[in-house]
């Protein structure tokens, strides 16, 4: 008995030790960017800043637009986010709901796009887009969210699940399709909108090809390809505004994760087993 | 009388598409005619959609960029990357044994949010932490390792052509290992007791469960990995764009230009949309052969 109490002790000392590990990059970033010394040359290695400084910060908030990165970013992805969840959930209910003509015809057509990746559909959207006077706006960034395949099929699967008493008492009291929708199967349907919103909010946090594509005027950039560029201009030197940078752009979702963290590492778990 | 009941049937008929029709025309507008359009210009000669004239070439495309030595290349290099980067998934495996044997409860859900703690740092960020972390001189892993060795270490991790692929595959890790080690904690977490308990009572001593019960349990697991790891390895882009300074070229000496930089760098740096189309075509193939192989090792057709 002893020695297995022992054993877990070791155990998850062993754990600590390696998360620490783990996470050092990230802690001597965090250092950095609040020390005066790295600006021009790379300081010994100390978790605690030698000079410490905000100067870093108000470098990076001179030299670029961050607040309009923010306010960019979290505009698209909120907008994204929205139509992708709601019209994942509207078609996830016909296909597990509905009785229609051409059903299976048209759940193919949307299982078979799975299997077409966004690369390579790339650059005739570009051309289309650039056709339509589009480029530089969001709608690129913002139309693709109609049709979120992953999601439907993840919301089938999950309204498939309500019974179809509920739909039919209501059907007898003379509610229409999308006021069920609306009345009942969105309320039921919180856990999932809940998973679904998480994995839309990360992809979109992350998404750098197509915006550093489409959009071309500094101020309009998202988050991930303005501070790219700023990386890119101040190559070798100033590590200080670079990590300070690299803290400013990764602290929105840490924030989220903190606060959601049980929802969010639930979600990514149940989409990779639902698979 | 018939006619009323003809008229509902088709109102009901339109409800139900009312629900899929937002989605049904983006898929058309947005991903099938686009995607139709890129098999097209891979048959043509197309520079610049709109500019000069665009002529049917048949497979010429196809021909001078699987004879281009840089193409090559690229294919190459996003094998080799997505088949270091497959690392991870044992290193998660490990993981997440180790944190499922953690018998306190709340200890075990810290470690799981803990280690998936780097799978939330944006990626631009990590690319930017770890372009200092891995630096030649004064980066944290060098140091480290001359610590460790007490010998100076200094290897040029993402500036030197010898190790960039090492390099890129390190900081692609550490930003996989939560996300693999998540899901196969998970997975290893839904076996069932029972099956453990009932070897137990056989005498299966832990390596033998471990053997016979464990990992054949976790292979649906291991496949799912491996696939989703190899298709997001097919379609690398931003860390390694970055890496080469916002350029396509995988510097250092291109070890490090994937396929998709490739068809980035003749589609909007030196436009050939032709070429592009066809590297993209050929991205597309490898895509869909490994996600056809996928759905039959996971037994999708059958279930249908």
């Amino acid at each position: 008995m002893k020695a297995r109490k022992i054993r877990g002790v070791v155990l998850v000392a062993v754990l600590i030790g390696l998360l620490v590990l783990i996470l050092m990059p990230l802690f001597w970033c965090i250092s950095l960017s609040f020390d005066r010394k790295a600006l021009t040359a790379l300081p010994a290695f100390s978790l605690i800043p030698h000079e410490p400084t905000l100067f870093n910060y108000q470098v990076v908030f001179r030299t670029i637009p961050l607040m309009r990165y923010y306010g960019n970013t979290i505009f698209v992805t909120c907008i994204h986010t929205f139509l992708a969840v709601f019209f994942a959930l509207t078609c996830g209910y016909a296909f597990a709901k509905g009785n229609f003509i051409g059903k299976k015809f048209w759940f193919i057509f949307m299982l078979a796009v799975m299997m077409i990746p966004f690369e390579s559909r790339m650059i005739p959207l570009y051309v289309q887009y650039k056709n339509w006077g589009m480029l530089d706006t969001y709608a690129p960034l913002l139309l693709g969210a109609c049709a979120y395949v992953y999601g439907i099929f993840f919301a089938r699967q999950n309204i498939e699940a309500i019974p179809d008493s509920l739909r039919e008492s209501a059907y007898i009291d003379g509610a229409s399709e999308w006021k069920i929708f609306f009345r009942i199967i969105l309320p039921l349907s919180k856990p999932l909108i809940a998973t679904l919103s998480i994995l839309q909010f990360l992809s979109n946090w992350n998404s750098y090809l197509w915006p550093l594509v489409v959009i071309k005027t500094q101020e309009k950039q998202m988050i991930s390809v303005g501070v790219s560029f700023f990386n890119a201009q101040q190559n070798d030197i100033y590590y200080g505004p670079r990590m300070a940078v690299a803290v400013m752009s990764a602290i929105p979702l840490s924030i989220v994760f903190l606060f959601l963290q049980k929802y969010i590492v639930q979600s990514i778990a149940v989409s990779g087993i639902k698979q | 009388m018939k006619n009323q009941v003809l008229k509902l049937k088709i109102k009901k008929q339109l409800i139900w598409y009312s629900f899929l029709i937002v989605s049904i025309l983006t898929l058309l507008i947005l991903t099938y005619i686009p995607m139709l359009t890129t098999i097209r210009y891979s048959f043509y000669d197309v520079e610049v959609v709109g500019y000069g004239d665009s002529q049917f070439v048949g497979l010429q495309n196809y021909q001078t960029i699987m004879k281009n030595a840089s193409f090559l290349k690229s294919v190459k290099n996003t094998f080799i990357l997505a088949l270091l980067s497959l690392v991870s998934i044992p290193l998660g495996f490990i993981l997440a044994s180790l944190i499922n044997n953690v018998k306190w409860k709340s200890m075990q859900s810290f470690f799981r949010v803990g280690y998936y703690f780097p799978n939330i740092i944006t990626g631009v960020s990590v690319v930017l932490i770890f372009q200092v972390v891995l630096k030649t001189n004064g980066g944290l892993l060098n140091d480290a390792l001359s610590f460790l060795t007490r010998h100076d270490i200094s290897i040029g991790w993402l500036s030197d052509s010898r190790y960039s692929r090492f390099g890129a595959t390190i900081l692609n890790v550490w930003m996989t290992l939560g996300y693999n080690m998540l899901i196969n904690l998970a997975s290893l977490q839904s076996i069932s007791n029972e099956v453990y308990e009932a070897a137990e009572v056989d005498g299966a001593n832990a390596l033998q469960k471990w053997l016979y019960i464990t990992i054949p349990q976790m292979t649906s697991c291991f496949v799912f990995l491996f696939i989703t790891s190899i298709i997001n390895g097919l379609a690398r882009f931003t860390d390694l764009f970055i890496i080469g300074g916002n350029t396509p070229i995988g510097s250092p000496g291109g070890t490090l230009q994937t396929i998709l930089m490739y068809i980035y760098q003749f589609s909007f740096e030196t436009p050939r949309y032709g070429i592009a189309s066809a590297g993209a075509m050929i991205l597309f193939l490898l895509t869909f052969v490994i996600t056809m192989i996928n759905l039959k090792l996971t037994g999708f057709f059958k279930e249908k």
